[in-house]
């Protein structure tokens, strides 16, 4: 479930932070899985490498669950949620330009077990209200007029 | 934030602009590793800190980005950029010369530096 802000695809299943470009999907067994948004990979352009925190590390709200590597572009995926890595995603850590390819799917980068799951995700946004704030960001971002999806991705 | 530190030494000034690029980017990684990361300009790298100096070099030709970008980018990303005191007044730089960005420092305080760091990349 998503819609398309000028060619950004933006989930409303999920609980996104604007800010720092992730989301956050809280699983049917209470595990958040976490990932980087469209808007992110688009900013980015194609990663090159992803160093991804291992299963076992204690992270806190809004730490660093991997750090990801383009040409352009080297930078922190923030957690929204605080808590152990339980899963990181070895695809990813294999070939990163899987988050450009699927940013939703099976680019997503850690799943966590949440030490405090509904006061964190306090400040993150979901479904029409989401939008309307990416729709303010990519409106307002000097470097972004549209998202650009690379060969190979589910988003077009 | 871990508690490890990363120093990294740029010898290398604006008339090399082929070397000024990585030095930055490695910085920008080890902060986004969780390293608390500190920049040291000496040398003909002193120049890179000078005022309007670095928004003069192109980095990439096929855009804007300029080495002020990737300094701004650098400090946004929370690198601490130090320049070399000494290296300064051989450059005739004074300190209304150099960035404010920039944290003049004498030699002793990047021997203390680098005896702290956790990790020291020189270029």
């Amino acid at each position: 479930m998503s819609q398309r802000v000028h060619n950004c695809v933006i989930p409303t299943d999920r609980h996104l932070d604007v800010e720092e470009h992730v989301w956050a999907k809280v699983d049917d067994d209470g595990v958040v899985t976490i990932g980087m948004t469209d808007i992110a990979q688009s900013l980015a352009k194609k990663f090159l490498h992803a160093h991804l925190k291992g299963p076992g590390t204690e992270v806190e709200k809004g730490k660093s669950v991997a750090t990801v590597e383009s040409s352009k572009y080297v930078g922190p995926v923030k957690t929204p949620v605080g808590g152990e890595i339980v899963e990181s995603n070895e695809g990813v850590g294999d070939d990163a330009s899987l988050i450009n390819r699927s940013p939703y799917e099976d680019g997503w980068i850690a799943k966590i077990e949440a030490d405090n799951l509904d006061d964190d995700l306090e400040g993150t946004l979901m479904g029409d209200e989401a939008v309307e704030a990416y729709r303010e960001v990519i409106e307002g971002h000097d470097q972004l007029e549209e998202c650009e999806h690379i060969e190979g991705s589910d988003l077009e | 934030m871990t508690d490890d530190t990363a120093l990294i030494l740029q010898t290398h000034g604006t008339d090399q602009p082929n070397r000024t690029y990585a030095p930055l980017f490695y910085a920008m990684t080890a902060e986004a590793m969780e390293l608390d990361t500190t920049m040291w300009f000496t040398m003909d790298g002193t120049s890179q800190m000078a005022k309007g100096a670095a928004e003069e070099v192109q980095i990439d030709t096929s855009t804007d980005v300029t080495l002020r970008t990737m300094i701004d980018r650098a400090l946004d990303a929370g690198v601490k950029l130090t320049v070399c005191h000494q290296s300064m007044e051989l450059f005739d730089l004074g300190e209304d010369d150099i960035i404010e960005d920039a944290e003049i420092v004498g030699a002793a305080s990047i021997i203390d530096l680098a005896l702290d760091a956790d990790m020291v990349m020189y270029f």
